[in-house]
């Protein structure tokens, strides 16, 4: 038959997502984390709480996707999260690559204007020393 | 030395190309001294920058190194500002001879084509590559063939020319580092007049090339996924 989490397993899990909220938060709170990508972070901390705490719903959930062991289960679902959390990081990071660029890009079509007026100033400054 | 005089703008892309950069640049102006044009110096760690400020030529610095796309993407975000009704991009490293300019411009000029390709392989005279690279090249136009039902021989030539919708379209978007096949199926796809011209290329001066063997698998995959990718995206069409 299924193996339901040990009850001992049980609270040191529910300690590890309690740091994990408590971390952070207090990231946020130092405005080291941005509350827009953190999100995800939050939501798989609570779908990971509702599932510890509901062994029921865990193991319906399980039983549905054919694993045989509670704690297996978990460790399923938690990797899927993680995967998409890393994917949502990398879609992150390349859409500021591209921000990057074209702020690049910007800055060197201003430097070129700045260089090209200040010419002009130096040559009209000349012109009037004449 | 910096007012618009034309509508034709050259776009001169350089990455360290500081041996070959003021051959290029006093060819096109001794060439072609009707046509504007703009070195693009892609953050180059050697003296490339001031090389152009010495001699005075119309520049544009990047202050971080951005792949050849960025930089000819910047070329492209210069003319669209300066309302330039045909661009040119020609390599910063001597491989392309500016003499073409005049030949692939024309067909814009007349309007009979919105993009030209200046192709080693039409005529096949010049400079053709190693065997391997023109391998890589055969299976990219093979790659297009299928994608997009287009012959495209030398889809590698980063000699081309286009008009003002296509300044629009790369001003906005133009794929980063490895850009020239992925720009001709995105090209193709928008169902714009697509032309290949002969031109002779030559060996390069000075400097290497940004493709060396060790990359050139990443290359062929990078390029290959980004084609289909680019074909994908713009669903089932002719």
């Amino acid at each position: 038959m299924f193996q339901i989490i040990p009850p001992r397993l049980t609270f040191v899990l529910i300690f590890a997502v309690i740091v994990y909220f408590i971390i952070i938060l207090s990231l946020l709170k130092h405005k080291k984390l941005n509350m827009k990508y953190t999100l995800l972070w939050l939501f798989t901390g609570v779908a990971f709480l509702v599932l510890v705490l509901n062994p029921i719903l865990l193991f319906k959930i399980i039983q549905i996707l054919g694993i045989t062991s509670t704690m297996n289960g978990l460790f399923i679902i938690l990797i899927a999260f993680l995967i998409m959390l890393v994917l949502s990081l990398t879609s992150i990071a390349s859409r500021q690559a591209s921000r990057i660029t074209t702020l690049i890009q910007t800055q060197a079509l201003l430097e070129k204007r700045v260089r090209e007026i200040e010419s002009k100033l130096d040559e009209s400054k000349e012109e009037n020393k004449e | 030395m910096n007012s618009k005089k034309s509508d034709v703008l050259i776009i001169v892309p350089a990455y360290n190309e500081s041996e070959n950069i003021t051959g290029i640049v006093e060819e096109i102006r001794d060439n072609y001294p009707q046509f504007d044009y703009v070195v693009v110096n892609d953050g180059s760690s050697d003296n490339t920058g001031a090389i152009c400020k010495k001699h005075g030529y119309n520049h544009i610095n990047c202050p971080i190194n951005l792949g050849i796309g960025g930089a000819i993407q910047t070329g492209y975000r210069y003319a669209r500002e300066m309302n330039y009704e045909i661009a040119v991009q020609i390599d910063g490293d001597g491989q392309h001879d500016p003499a073409y300019i005049e030949e692939i411009i024309k067909p814009i000029l007349e309007d009979k084509a919105d993009y030209v390709i200046g192709s080693r392989f039409v005529e096949n005279k010049g400079f053709q590559s190693s065997f391997a690279r023109r391998a890589g090249i055969h299976f990219f136009s093979f790659l297009i063939m299928i994608l997009c039902f287009k012959k495209v021989k030398d889809v590698t030539s980063g000699f081309r020319a286009v008009n003002k919708f296509f300044i629009d379209v790369f001003a906005d978007y133009y794929p980063i580092d490895y850009p020239e096949p992925e720009a001709i199926v995105d090209a193709v796809m928008r169902r714009k007049r697509i032309l290949e011209l002969p031109v002779v290329m030559r060996e390069r001066d000075g400097g290497k090339s940004s493709i060396n063997l060790k990359r050139s698998v990443y290359y062929m995959i990078k390029v290959t996924l980004n084609m289909i990718v680019c074909r994908i995206s713009y669903g089932i069409r002719r």
